[in-house]
C-alpha cells in the first residue's frame, strides 16, 4: 500500500483492540485449572484408570483464540465506525439534492449559479455566519454577500415567485436551513403501516427489499473512504463489488413481480432490462480502468493514479469516464434514465406498493446506490483521496513543503467526500436538466452504442497499457488523450445537419432559437 | 407477453385532471384505449337552468379552472346573441386583453404539466413563476385569481386599473424572453426531441372529422383560428396571424403541438400589448363600473322561443355554449344551456392517437393535447 | 389590420348552401343574423324532419363540404305541443381545412387567405334543428358515421337527456356513472334540481333538510 495519511482508522482499531486482548490474556490466570477427574472402574470390567475431564489452562488457551477474537472484534468495529461513516457522509446527499434543484429550478437557464452559497432564504442567510467571525473579519464578507444579493440574489419583487423561491426557511440557527428535512422525512416513513398486497406473493415481496437494501450496504465494505479507511479490500475488490451491485436489479424484479400490480410488473421489467443492458457497458469500462491501473483492488487502483508521474485515469481515460458516468446513471435509475420508476406514468413503478419503512429503506438504498457510484468515480478516475494537483503543488520549489504540511494535515477522507459531493450535485443538475428516456430508446442506446464504446474504450485501455505505460504516463500521452476527449467532445457538441434545420426536415431537427442567456431580458423598472 | 388492460386509473399523476384512461398493453406497446370520464360531472348544464343569466357566469370560470376567463368570455358572447346585445367597443378590448392573457397562463399551465410529464422537473416551476406574472395581471382585472367573474352581459366589470398598462408592458416584455428559456430547455435538449417526435401522428382532415380544433389542429399545418374564421370582439382590429406549424409528413406529432402553443403564447403577449395600444380612449382613462363605455344596458329576459350560440376560441380549441331562452324565472333563466368542450371530444382522439405506440409515450401524447378534465365532464 | 373573410362572400356562400339544401323536400333554410358583441355574423339556420335527416347531413358532408360537427344538443320540450316535444340541435363549421401538400418531402403548411377563399372555402357556421313529437323513446337517425366528432356527443346526448340514435355503434353512459338506472336523464324537464336556486341552498347551509343519497334504503 502505497498511500497512507494520518487517519490510519485500521490500524487504530486493530491496535487498540489487541491492546484490549493482550490485556485481557494478562489479567487471565496462568495456572492450569484441573478439572479432571480419575474413575477407576472395577478391574474386571476395565483394567486401567480412566481419566477424564479437561485441564484448562485459559491463559495458554485464550492465547490460542487471541487472534480469531482480534480479527473478529476488529472487523466488527471497523465495519461500524465505516458504516456509521457512511451514513453520516450520506446525510448531505439529499440536501445536495434538494437544494440544488430548488436552485436549478429558481433560476434562469440550464446552467446554474452558485449562488446557493451566498445567497439567503427570506433573510435568513445562513445565519449571516460571517458576523460570528472575531475582530469584524467578517464585515467584508457581508457586504460582498449584499452586493451579490443585489445583483443575483434571490428576493423577487413578485411576492408569490419569492415564495416559491424561499422553501424550506427552518435550520437549526445558522445552520443549513432545511438539513433536518430528512430526519422529519425518515421519521414520517417509519410511522406509516406496512401494507402487503391482498394477492401479492408474500415471501418474495419481502424477500426483495432485504436483497436490494443489503446489496447496496454490502459494496460499501469494499468502497475505501480513506487509504485506512476501508472494511475490506480484497484482490478483486472492483470485481467482486460491481458483482454485488448487480444483484439488486434481482431485487427490483422480485418487487416488482410479487406486487401483484401490473404497473410494478411493468416498471420491473423495464428495469430489470435496463439494468441489464447498462450493466455490462459498466463492467467493461471498469474492467478498462482495471487494465489500466494493473490491478482489480480498488485501493491499488488510486495507488496507481497517485503515485509518481501519474496522472489521473480521467485524463488517460475521457471516454471511459463519460461512460462510466452515463452506464452508472442509468444504474441508479436516475433521470434521465428512469424510466422504471417513471412518475408520470407508473405511479412509482416497481416500488408502488411498498409503504412505511420499507419504502423509506428502498429509497434510502437508492440514494445510497447513487452515492457508491459517486465514490466509485471518484475513486477510480479522480485520484481517489488526493488532492487535485497534490504531486504539482508539493513538487514547487519554494511553497511546496507548506503545501506539504498543509495537505498532510487533511486526512484522505476529506477530498474523497469533497469530490463525491461535487459528483452528486453534477448527477442533480443532470437530473434537473434533462428529460427522461424512453424505455426502448434506452435500451437502444445501451445497446447499440455504450456498448461499442465501451468495447472501444478496453481497446484503447489495453493498448495504452501495453504500448505507452513505462513506469509513469510521462507527458505526452495524457495532454494527447484530453486533447481527444475535448475533440470528440466538441464534434459532437455542434449541430452537423445544417440542412435538415433548414428545411425542417424530420427528425430530431429544432428550431433554430434565439438561446437564452442572463441578461437577455430586461428588468425593467415599471415592473411592481 | 400476454396482453392486458391497465387502468390508468382515476388516482394518477399523469392525467391532469380526474378521468380514467384503459390501455391494452402488448408488452409495452398499447393496442387498444378506452377512455373513461365523467368523474367530475358536476351537472353544470342543468344547474343552469334555474339560474339567471348574470348568475351563470360564475359556473362558467369553473368549468375549466386553468382556463377560467376564455370559459366565461364563450359564455358571454352566447348570452348576448340571445340577448342581441351591442357591447361598447372599449368592454371589447378589455375582455380580449383577459382572454388573451388568460390563454397564456393556461399554456403556461400546460407547458409546466407537460415537461414532468416527460421527465424535466425543472419547466414546472419555471413555467408556474411567469404564470404567476399572468394571474397577478388578471387578478388585478378581475380580482381573485383564478375565477374571475369578469365580462357581464353586455361588457366587462371593471375598467382596466390604474398602471395596468405599464405593469402589464412589463410583465410581458419579461415573459418573451423568458420563453427562449423554455424553448432553450427543450428544443435543444436530444432527449425531448426523441420523445416527441415520431410520437402521436394525426393528420388535420381526420382531426377537423373527429371535432380536433384549435391549436392541435394548427399543429397539423392548417391555420384555422375562430377568431380568424368568425370574428368575434375585436380580433379583426388587431395585426396577428394564428401560429401554425410545419408538422412531420405523416402528421402533426407531439412537438408540433408543442411549439403550436408555445408560438401561441408569444400571439397572444403581442396581441395584448397592441390592444393596449389601440383602446378606445387609450388605456389609462379609468371608467366607474357601469359606465356605459364599458358596459352597455342589456335585457335580462330572453324571451320564449328565442336561441343564442357562439363559437369561441378556446385555449384547447372551439368551444362553444347554445343557450335557449324562455325557461323558469319567466324568462330571466335560460331555458337550455348546452355547452360544447372541445376537451370532451379530442380526449377519445388522443386516446385513439396512441394506439400503436410504447406505454411510455401514453403521458407524451395524451400531455400534448392539452386535456383539462374541467370542461370535459361538466 | 386583421384580414377578414369578406362579408358578401360569407353571405354568397350561405345562400349557396341554403339552395342546396332547400332542394330536400321538408328542409327549410334561412340565413339568421346574430349578432357578436361589436358587428354581426351571418349563420345558417336548418330545420329539418326527422325523416329527412340523413339524406340532409350526407349532402352537407358531400356537397357542401361541411367537415366539422360541434355539438349535438338534446332539448326536452314537454310543455311545447305534440310537434316538438323532443328537439335535436346539431352545430357544424364549415372550416375549409385540407391536409397540408407535401413538397419535396416536406410538408408546406396551408396559410389560407380569407379574403382569398373559394365559395366552398368559405367558413360558415349551420345550426340543424330537428323537431321529434311527442313519444317515450325519442331517436334520430346517427351521423357517427358521417362526422366522428359526432361520436361521443351523441352518446352524452342519450346519456343526459335520453334520446337514442339510430344505428350508433358502441352507446354507453360517459358523463354519469356507468351503473346509472336505465332510463334516468337527469336533462329532462321531471328531474327537479335539489335547490331551485341559491338562496334556498344557503337557508340550508348545514345540509339538515338534505337527506342521504341512500336514505330509505335497508343495508
Amino acid at each position: 500500500m502505497a498511500s497512507s495519511d494520518w487517519l490510519n482508522l485500521r490500524g487504530w482499531i486493530g491496535d487498540s483492540v489487541s491492546w484490549s486482548m493482550d490485556n485481557v490474556h494478562d489479567l487471565l490466570p496462568s495456572e492450569d485449572v484441573d478439572l479432571q477427574a480419575t474413575i477407576s472402574p472395577p478391574p474386571g470390567i476395565w483394567p486401567n484408570d480412566i481419566v477424564i475431564g479437561p485441564i484448562f489452562n485459559l491463559k495458554d488457551g485464550f492465547a490460542e483464540i487471541q487472534p480469531a477474537l482480534e480479527g473478529f472484534f476488529s472487523a466488527t468495529l471497523v465495519c461500524t465506525v465505516v458504516f456509521t461513516t457512511l451514513m453520516l457522509t450520506m446525510l448531505p446527499i439529499p440536501y445536495i439534492e434538494r437544494k440544488f434543484i430548488g436552485r436549478l429550478m429558481d433560476r434562469l437557464g440550464a446552467t446554474t449559479t452558485l449562488r446557493s452559497l451566498w445567497v439567503g432564504e427570506s433573510g435568513v442567510t445562513a445565519g449571516e455566519w460571517w458576523n460570528q467571525l472575531p475582530f469584524g473579519m467578517g464585515a467584508p464578507i457581508g457586504w460582498l454577500n449584499g452586493l451579490l444579493n443585489s445583483i443575483w440574489g434571490n428576493d423577487h419583487s413578485l411576492e408569490a415567485v419569492s415564495r416559491v423561491n424561499n422553501r424550506s426557511y427552518h435550520g437549526y440557527w445558522f445552520l443549513l436551513p432545511g438539513f433536518f428535512q430528512a430526519f422529519a422525512d425518515f421519521t414520517k416513513f417509519a410511522g406509516k403501516e406496512h401494507i402487503v398486497p391482498r394477492n401479492a406473493d408474500k415471501a418474495v415481496y419481502e424477500v426483495a427489499p432485504v436483497i436490494i437494501i443489503s446489496t447496496t450496504v454490502i459494496v460499501f465494505a469494499f468502497i475505501p473512504f480513506g487509504p485506512h479507511y476501508y472494511i475490506s479490500s480484497p484482490e478483486l475488490s472492483a470485481i467482486f463489488m460491481m458483482a454485488i451491485f448487480g444483484v439488486a436489479p434481482l431485487g427490483v424484479f422480485f418487487a416488482g413481480w410479487a406486487s401483484n400490480n401490473k404497473y410494478t410488473l411493468i416498471g420491473g421489467m423495464r428495469s430489470a432490462a435496463q439494468l441489464t443492458a447498462y450493466e455490462i457497458p459498466l463492467l467493461i469500462t471498469v474492467l478498462g480502468v482495471c487494465v489500466i491501473s494493473g490491478s482489480f483492488n480498488i485501493i491499488e487502483i488510486v495507488d496507481f493514479q497517485i503515485s509518481e508521474g501519474n496522472v489521473w485515469n480521467i485524463f488517460m481515460m475521457p471516454l471511459g469516464a463519460a461512460l462510466f458516468l452515463v452506464t452508472m446513471i442509468a444504474e441508479v435509475e436516475r433521470i434521465p434514465f428512469d424510466m422504471p420508476e417513471a412518475e408520470a406514468e407508473l405511479v412509482e413503478g416497481w416500488w408502488t406498493e411498498y409503504g412505511g419503512l420499507r419504502w423509506g429503506f428502498m429509497f434510502m438504498a437508492e440514494y445510497m446506490r447513487c452515492y457508491a457510484a459517486c465514490l466509485l468515480f471518484a475513486l477510480f478516475f479522480l485520484g481517489g483521496w488526493e488532492a487535485p494537483f497534490q504531486g504539482t503543488m508539493e513538487s514547487l520549489p519554494v511553497i511546496g513543503s507548506l503545501f506539504e504540511m498543509i495537505l498532510s494535515i487533511i486526512p484522505g477522507i476529506a477530498w474523497m467526500l469533497g469530490k463525491a459531493w461535487l459528483l452528486f450535485a453534477v448527477f442533480v443538475w443532470i437530473r434537473a436538466s434533462l428529460h427522461r428516456v424512453r424505455t426502448d430508446q434506452i435500451l437502444e442506446f445501451g445497446w447499440q452504442w455504450l456498448l461499442p464504446l465501451s468495447m472501444v474504450n478496453l481497446a484503447i485501455a489495453i493498448s495504452l497499457r501495453v504500448f505507452i505505460w513505462d513506469d509513469g504516463w510521462g507527458i505526452v500521452a495524457p495532454l494527447a488523450m484530453i486533447l481527444l476527449g475535448v475533440l470528440g467532445f466538441v464534434i459532437l457538441l455542434v449541430d452537423e445537419d445544417k440542412e435538415a434545420l433548414e428545411s425542417m426536415k424530420r427528425p430530431y431537427s429544432a428550431h433554430t432559437v434565439v438561446k437564452a442567456s442572463p441578461g437577455s431580458h430586461v428588468d425593467s423598472e415599471a415592473v411592481s | 407477453m400476454a396482453e392486458m388492460w391497465i387502468s390508468m386509473g382515476p388516482q394518477h399523476p399523469m392525467t391532469h385532471g380526474l378521468w380514467t384512461l384503459k390501455v391494452k398493453v402488448d408488452g409495452e406497446t398499447v393496442v387498444d384505449t378506452e377512455p373513461d370520464l365523467g368523474y367530475i360531472h358536476r351537472g353544470v348544464e342543468k344547474i343552469c337552468e334555474s339560474r339567471d343569466f348574470t348568475q351563470i357566469t360564475t359556473y362558467c370560470d369553473r368549468l375549466c379552472y386553468a382556463s377560467a376567463n376564455t370559459w366565461s368570455h364563450s359564455y358571454i358572447y352566447a348570452v348576448e346573441d340571445l340577448l342581441d346585445v351591442e357591447v361598447p367597443e372599449r368592454a371589447e378590448y378589455i375582455r380580449l386583453i383577459a382572454v388573451e392573457l388568460q390563454r397564456i397562463a393556461s399554456h403556461l399551465m400546460w407547458l409546466g404539466a407537460y415537461g414532468p410529464d416527460i421527465g424535466n422537473l425543472s419547466i414546472m416551476v419555471w413555467c408556474l413563476r411567469e404564470r404567476e406574472m399572468m394571474m397577478d395581471l388578471l387578478q388585478e382585472l378581475g380580482g381573485s385569481r383564478m375565477h374571475y367573474n369578469f365580462p357581464r352581459v353586455g361588457g366587462v366589470k371593471r375598467d382596466l386599473p390604474h398602471g395596468f398598462a405599464q405593469r402589464a408592458k412589463a410583465k410581458l416584455s419579461l415573459f418573451l424572453d423568458r420563453i427562449q428559456e423554455y424553448e432553450a430547455l427543450f428544443d435543444e435538449s436530444t432527449i425531448f426531441l426523441v420523445r416527441t417526435q415520431g410520437v402521436g401522428y394525426s393528420k388535420p382532415e381526420e382531426m377537423v372529422n373527429h371535432g380536433v380544433s384549435g391549436p392541435n389542429l394548427r399543429a397539423g399545418g392548417v391555420n384555422y383560428d375562430v377568431r380568424r374564421a368568425h370574428p368575434y370582439s375585436v380580433y379583426s382590429e388587431l395585426d396577428w396571424e394564428p401560429p401554425v406549424e410545419r408538422p412531420s409528413i405523416k402528421g402533426a406529432d407531439c412537438y408540433d403541438r408543442y411549439r403550436v402553443r408555445v408560438e401561441e403564447m408569444r400571439v397572444s403577449a403581442s396581441m395584448v400589448l397592441e390592444a393596449l395600444e389601440k383602446i378606445p380612449r387609450g388605456a389609462d382613462t379609468y371608467h366607474e363600473p357601469g359606465d356605459p363605455a364599458i358596459i352597455a344596458k342589456a335585457p335580462s329576459r330572453a324571451p320564449e322561443g328565442t336561441s343564442g350560440y357562439h363559437h369561441f376560441e378556446d385555449s384547447r380549441g372551439e368551444s362553444m355554449f347554445y343557450i335557449a331562452g324562455g325557461g323558469e324565472g319567466r324568462g330571466k333563466q335560460p331555458y337550455r344551456v348546452s355547452i360544447r368542450s372541445p376537451m370532451f371530444i379530442t380526449i377519445p382522439y388522443a386516446s385513439e392517437c396512441m394506439i400503436g405506440y410504447k406505454v411510455a409515450d401514453i403521458p407524451a401524447i395524451m400531455g400534448s393535447f392539452d386535456p383539462c378534465i374541467g370542461e370535459t365532464d361538466r | 389590420m386583421g384580414k377578414i373573410v369578406p362579408p358578401e362572400a360569407q353571405k354568397k356562400a350561405a345562400e349557396t348552401l341554403i339552395s342546396g339544401v332547400s332542394n330536400i323536400s321538408g328542409v327549410e333554410a334561412e340565413i339568421v343574423e346574430r349578432s357578436s358583441g361589436t358587428g354581426i355574423r351571418r349563420t345558417v339556420s336548418i330545420s329539418c324532419p326527422k325523416s329527412d335527416w340523413r339524406a340532409l347531413a350526407e349532402m352537407l358532408k358531400e356537397k357542401h363540404k361541411v367537415d366539422y360537427c360541434s355539438m349535438v344538443t338534446g332539448i326536452h320540450w314537454p310543455d311545447e305541443g305534440p310537434e316538438k316535444n323532443w328537439e335535436v340541435i346539431y352545430h357544424f363549421l364549415r372550416m375549409g381545412v385540407v391536409d397540408p401538400p407535401i413538397i419535396d418531402g416536406v410538408v408546406e403548411p396551408i396559410e389560407t387567405d380569407p379574403e382569398d377563399l373559394s365559395d366552398i372555402q368559405i367558413p360558415l357556421e349551420i345550426e340543424v334543428s330537428i323537431c321529434i313529437p311527442e313519444t317515450d323513446e325519442p331517436s334520430v337517425a346517427s351521423v357517427q358515421d358521417i362526422w366522428a366528432g359526432a361520436d361521443w356527443n351523441e352518446k352524452e346526448t342519450w346519456d343526459l337527456v335520453g334520446i337514442d340514435f339510430d344505428g350508433h355503434v358502441g352507446m354507453r353512459r360517459v358523463l354519469q356513472p356507468h351503473e346509472t338506472p336505465v332510463g334516468f336523464h337527469p336533462l329532462q324537464k321531471q328531474h327537479k334540481l335539489r335547490y331551485h336556486d341559491f338562496e334556498e341552498m344557503y337557508d340550508d347551509a348545514q345540509g339538515f333538510l338534505r337527506k342521504p343519497a341512500d336514505s330509505g334504503k335497508t343495508k
